[in-house]
C-alpha cells in the first residue's frame, strides 16, 4: 500500500517535470506551424536581410528590427548590469539589516511595477530629458536602453545577490584573516565564487531586455530603419509584432508570426550559448 | 550605528535629489501634457515664445510622428492627403517617410506632441483634447461641423461588421445603433452620424450580445450598448476592445455577434460572407504642440511633410 | 560626521577600496532613487485622480471603474498558482529527491525550463492566442490566459524551488530516513517545510509577473470589463490601464489605476514575506 503511493507520487513527480518539457514542445509546434510558411513564401534571405519593411506593398524585411532589438538590449546591458552588479554586492555583503529592510523591499517593488508603467513614465520623464540633451525628437536608441537598463536591475540585483549569499562565509572570512580590506575581499574571494550565479542573473536580463514590449513600443520612436546613431529612433521585434498585428491580415499576419519565431530562435541561441558558457566556466 | 544613519541619511538626500529633479521635469513637461484644460489654457497664453514667434521665425527640423502600418486611421491619413500613390501596376505604395516615429497608440501619440515642440501627429477627432492644438487643413477647422459639410475632408468610417442569421437581440442592437437615438449617441461623442432610420422603439427582447474589434470604435460603441441597456435592461452587451481584424475574424468565425472595424473591409473578409455597415464617421485631426505658432497648412505641404520633403518648420510658414 | 570622517581617513592607503565602496554606494542610491522616483510620479499623477465611483462593482463608461479588474488580477493571480505552483513543486522535487545526477530527463528539464524564462510575454501571447483562442476554439478566455500565464510562470517557480530544495541540508534526508520514515514522508514533513521561504520568493516574483503581465493577456483572456467566467474573457488591472491609455479618452482614469495596482503590488510584497515569516517559524 505504502509503496504503491510512493510509485505513484513519484510518476507524479516526474509528469509534472515533463510539464515545462510539453510546453517549450507545443510552443515550438505552434510558433514554427504558422511562422514558418510565411518565411518560405517572402524567402528566408528576404525575410531576415530585408532592409525594407513595408507590409502594404508586400515588402517584408526585418533586418532593422533583428539590429535594433540587438542594440537596444546591448544598450541595456551595458548601463544596467554595472548598477545591478554593485548594487547586488552591497545588498549581500555591506549593508546593515536596518536600511536591508528598507533597500530589499524597495527593489521587490521595482519588480512588481508593471511594465507600460515603466513605458509612460519613459514617455513623460526620461524622453523630454533626453529631448533636451540630445536634440532630436527623445525618443531613440539611448532612451530605450536607459529604459531597459532600468527595468532589468531587480531582476539581475534579484539573481546575483542571491547567489552571492549562497558563496560560503569561510571564502571572506580567509580573505579577511589574510590582511585584505573588506572590499576586496568581497571582490577578490567571494565574487569569484559566484560568477556562474551572477552570470545566469545577466542572462534573465537579457531575456527580459530582448523581450520586453509594452515600455519599449513608447519611447523607441518605432522608425523601421536600421539607426545610425545612438539619437535616431529604432524599432525592437517585439514591438513591431506587438504593433502591428492588431490590423494585420493574410500574409502581413504570417510575417508577424514569423517575426515572433525569429525572436524566439534567437533567445534559444542566447540561452544555448550562455548554458555552454557555463558548462565550460564550470568544468 | 552612526554610520547606519548617515548611510540612510544620504540615501534620502540623494533620493530627495534625484525625486524633485523628475518632479520638476513631472511639471515642466506638465504644464504642456496633463489634460486639465485650465492649467494647459493659460500656460499656452501666457508662454511670451509662442506669442514672439508668431512672426514666422519658428524652425526647427521638424519630427513627423504617424500610426503603424495597417492602422484605420493611418490608412485614411495616408489616402486624404496623397501621401498613398500607385505605381504602374495599380499597387497602393505608402510613402510615409522611413524617419517618421511610429506608435500604435493615440494617447502616446498626443503625449508625444504635447511633449515635443517640433513634432505633428494625427489622431481620431473623438479624442481630441486640450493638450494639444489641432491644425487647420486647407483653411477648414477640423470639428463635427465641418466634417458633416464636407469642408474638412480628412475622414474615415466606423464599420459594423455583421454576418447572415444575426440573432435576434443582435440585430435588434444594430437597429438601435443605426436609429435616431442610436445616432444622437454617436453625435454627442465627437463622432458623425451615418444614416438614420427613425425613432427606436424597444421590443423587450433578452439575451446576450458580444460585439468586438477595433479599439477606435470601441469608446463610442460602449456608450451605445449603455443606453441601449437602459432602454432593454434584459439585454446584456459585452464590448471586446482589441482591433480591426480581430474584430472581423470574429465576426466570421462567430466568436462574436457583431465585429468594430476602423477600416474598409478587405476583398478577402468580405468575400467569406460578412457585410460592413458604417455607423459613424470619424474626422482625423492633424495635431502640433501649444507653443507651435503655426495654426493652418493646406494638404500639400501635410504631404510633404510626411513623405520627408519639408523637414524644417521655417518651410511652410 | 567624526565617525565617517575617521573611516574614510580608514582608506587613506586602500584608494581602490575606495572606488569599490563608492561605486556600490551611487549604485545602490541609483537604483533605490529610481524606485522612489517612478513610485513618486505614479502617486503625484494618479492620487488627485481617484474617485470612490472609480470602485463602484460595475464598468461602464461614466464611472470607468476598476473593481472588476480589481477582481480579476486577483482572481487570475490565485488560477494562475493554483495551476503553476504545484507543478513547478513537484518537478522540482523529482529534479532534486528522485533523479539520478546526470539523468538526460533532468538535463532536459532544466534546458527547457531555462528556455521558458527567456521566452517573451508577446511571444507567450502569440503562442496561447494560436492554441486555446483558435486552435482550440474556445476565443478569449480566462482560463486561457491564466494557463498562458501558468507556463509562463512555471520556470520560475521551478528553479527558486529546486535551489530551496537543494540548499536544505542533507542531514535532514538522512535523519528522516533513518528514523524509519519513507521518502514521501520525508518530503513532506521535512524537506519541504523547510524549503518554504525560497519557494514563497518564487511564488512572490511569478505573482508580480501576472499582476503586471499585459501582452500575453491581451490576446488570450481578452479585455471585457467584467467579473468573468472560467470560459469567458476578462481584463486584469495592467490590461486595464492599458485599454484606458490606447485611445487617451480616460487618461486620468489610468494614472489612478496605476497607483492602485502599485498598492496591490506592495501588499502582495508584503503579504507574502509575512506568510514566509510564519510558515517558517511552525
Amino acid at each position: 500500500m505504502k509503496e504503491a503511493r510512493e510509485f505513484i507520487m513519484k510518476c507524479v513527480f516526474i509528469l509534472t517535470a515533463c510539464v515545462s518539457i510539453a510546453a517549450v514542445v507545443l510552443i515550438c509546434i505552434f510558433m514554427f506551424a504558422n511562422g514558418i510558411p510565411a518565411i518560405a513564401k517572402i524567402g528566408p534571405l528576404n525575410f531576415l536581410l530585408g532592409e525594407k519593411w513595408k507590409p502594404m506593398n508586400n515588402i517584408f524585411g526585418i533586418l532593422p528590427m533583428i539590429v535594433g532589438s540587438i542594440y537596444v538590449t546591448a544598450g541595456a546591458i551595458i548601463i544596467g548590469v554595472p548598477i545591478a552588479f554593485f548594487a547586488s554586492v552591497y545588498l549581500a555583503k555591506f549593508c546593515n539589516e536596518k536600511l536591508y529592510k528598507i533597500l530589499k523591499p524597495a527593489v521587490e517593488l521595482m519588480a512588481g511595477i508593471p511594465s507600460i508603467v515603466y513605458g509612460f513614465f519613459g514617455l513623460v520623464v526620461i524622453v523630454p530629458i533626453m529631448q533636451k540633451l540630445m536634440g532630436g525628437s527623445g525618443k531613440s536608441v539611448l532612451t530605450a536602453s536607459i529604459l531597459l537598463g532600468i527595468m532589468i536591475l531587480p531582476t539581475v540585483i534579484g539573481v546575483a545577490e542571491s547567489s552571492i549569499r549562497a558563496v560560503p562565509d569561510s571564502y571572506y572570512e580567509g580573505a579577511l584573516a589574510l590582511g585584505a580590506t573588506r572590499e576586496r575581499s568581497v571582490f577578490f574571494a567571494v565574487l569569484p565564487g559566484a560568477k556562474s550565479g551572477i552570470l545566469a542573473g545577466v542572462i534573465l536580463g537579457i531575456g527580459r531586455a530582448i523581450g520586453e514590449t509594452m515600455a519599449v513600443i513608447m519611447v523607441a520612436g518605432n522608425q523601421p530603419v536600421i539607426p545610425g546613431n545612438l539619437a535616431m529612433g529604432v524599432r525592437t521585434l517585439t514591438s513591431n509584432i506587438v504593433m502591428e498585428m492588431g490590423y494585420a491580415t493574410d500574409l502581413h499576419r504570417e510575417a508577424l508570426i514569423a517575426t515572433a519565431v525569429v525572436l524566439f530562435v534567437l533567445i534559444l541561441i542566447i540561452n544555448l550559448c550562455c548554458s555552454a558558457l557555463q558548462r565550460r566556466s564550470g568544468q | 550605528m552612526k554610520k547606519t544613519w548617515a548611510v540612510m541619511g544620504t540615501a534620502v538626500a540623494v533620493s530627495a535629489m534625484i525625486f524633485t529633479g523628475c518632479g520638476s521635469s513631472n511639471t515642466t513637461t506638465g504644464t504642456d501634457t496633463t489634460q486639465e484644460s485650465e492649467n494647459t489654457d493659460t500656460a499656452a497664453t501666457d508662454t511670451p515664445a509662442a506669442e514672439d514667434s508668431k512672426g514666422g521665425d519658428f524652425s526647427g527640423l521638424i519630427s513627423p510622428i504617424s500610426r503603424e502600418e495597417g492602422s484605420g486611421t493611418r490608412g485614411a491619413f495616408i489616402e486624404l492627403f496623397g501621401i498613398e500613390t500607385k505605381d504602374t501596376d495599380g499597387n497602393k505604395i505608402d510613402n510615409t517617410t522611413d524617419t517618421a516615429e511610429i506608435t500604435n497608440s493615440t494617447s502616446v501619440m498626443m503625449t508625444t506632441v504635447a511633449g515635443n515642440e517640433y513634432a505633428i501627429g494625427y489622431v481620431s477627432l473623438g479624442s481630441l483634447d486640450d493638450s494639444v492644438k489641432a491644425l487647420k487643413i486647407d483653411g477648414a477647422e477640423a470639428s463635427v461641423d465641418t466634417v458633416k459639410d464636407g469642408s474638412y475632408k480628412i475622414s474615415r468610417p466606423f464599420n459594423i461588421v455583421t454576418k447572415d442569421g444575426l440573432s435576434e437581440v443582435a440585430a435588434d442592437f444594430v437597429k438601435y445603433i443605426m436609429s435616431k437615438d442610436g445616432q444622437k449617441v454617436v453625435e454627442d461623442n465627437g463622432y458623425i452620424s451615418q444614416g438614420n432610420e427613425g425613432a427606436y422603439e424597444a421590443a423587450g427582447l433578452s439575451g446576450k450580445v458580444t460585439v468586438a474589434g477595433s479599439s477606435s470604435v470601441t469608446p463610442v460603441m460602449e456608450k451605445l450598448a449603455e443606453s441601449y441597456k437602459k432602454l432593454n435592461a434584459d439585454v446584456e452587451i459585452e464590448v471586446q476592445q482589441n482591433d480591426s481584424t480581430t474584430g472581423v475574424t470574429s465576426a466570421i468565425d462567430g466568436i462574436c455577434d457583431i465585429g468594430m472595424a476602423s477600416r474598409e473591409l478587405k476583398d478577402t473578409e468580405t468575400s467569406q460572407g460578412v457585410t460592413a455597415t458604417p455607423i459613424a464617421l470619424d474626422g482625423i485631426a492633424v495635431i502640433v504642440n501649444k507653443q507651435n505658432p503655426v495654426d493652418e497648412l493646406t494638404s500639400d505641404q501635410v504631404m510633404s511633410i510626411f513623405t520627408g520633403e519639408t523637414q524644417d518648420w521655417a518651410d511652410v510658414q | 560626521m567624526e565617525k565617517i570622517k575617521g573611516q574614510l581617513e580608514s582608506y587613506k592607503e586602500q584608494p581602490f577600496s575606495l572606488v569599490l565602496r563608492f561605486l556600490m554606494w551611487i549604485a545602490t542610491f541609483l537604483t533605490v532613487g529610481i524606485t522612489v522616483c517612478i513610485v513618486g510620479y505614479i502617486l503625484i499623477r494618479g492620487i488627485p485622480n481617484l474617485s470612490p465611483e472609480m470602485f463602484a462593482w460595475e464598468y461602464n463608461t461614466e464611472n470607468v471603474s476598476m473593481m472588476p479588474a480589481i477582481i480579476n488580477t486577483v482572481l487570475m493571480v490565485l488560477l494562475v498558482l493554483l495551476i503553476a505552483v504545484p507543478v513547478g513543486i513537484g518537478a522540482a522535487i523529482y529534479l532534486v529527491e528522485y533523479a539520478k545526477r546526470g539523468s538526460k530527463l533532468v538535463k532536459l528539464v532544466r534546458i527547457t525550463a531555462e528556455t521558458l524564462s527567456g521566452i517573451p510575454s508577446i511571444v507567450y501571447g502569440l503562442f496561447g492566442y494560436l492554441l486555446f483562442a483558435t486552435t482550440f476554439r474556445w476565443g478569449y478566455t480566462f482560463l486561457g490566459g491564466a494557463l498562458t500565464l501558468a507556463i509562463m510562470i512555471l520556470p520560475l517557480i521551478l528553479r527558486t524551488t529546486e535551489e530551496a530544495l537543494k540548499a536544505v541540508p542533507d542531514s535532514f534526508r538522512e535523519g528522516s530516513f533513518g528514523l524509519g520514515a519513507g521518502s514521501l514522508r520525508t518530503i513532506f514533513r521535512i524537506i519541504l517545510p523547510s524549503a518554504v521561504p525560497g519557494i514563497v520568493s518564487g511564488v512572490i516574483l511569478g505573482i508580480g509577473r501576472v499582476v503586471g503581465e499585459t501582452a500575453a493577456l491581451m490576446y488570450t483572456a481578452g479585455t471585457i470589463a467584467k467579473v468573468p467566467g472560467l470560459m469567458s474573457s476578462g481584463r486584469t488591472l495592467a490590461v486595464h490601464m492599458y485599454a484606458l491609455l490606447s485611445e487617451g479618452l480616460y487618461m486620468k482614469q489610468a494614472y489612478a489605476t496605476a497607483v492602485v495596482l502599485l498598492v496591490v503590488v506592495l501588499l502582495i510584497n508584503a503579504g507574502s514575506g509575512w506568510i514566509a515569516k510564519k510558515l517558517t517559524k511552525r
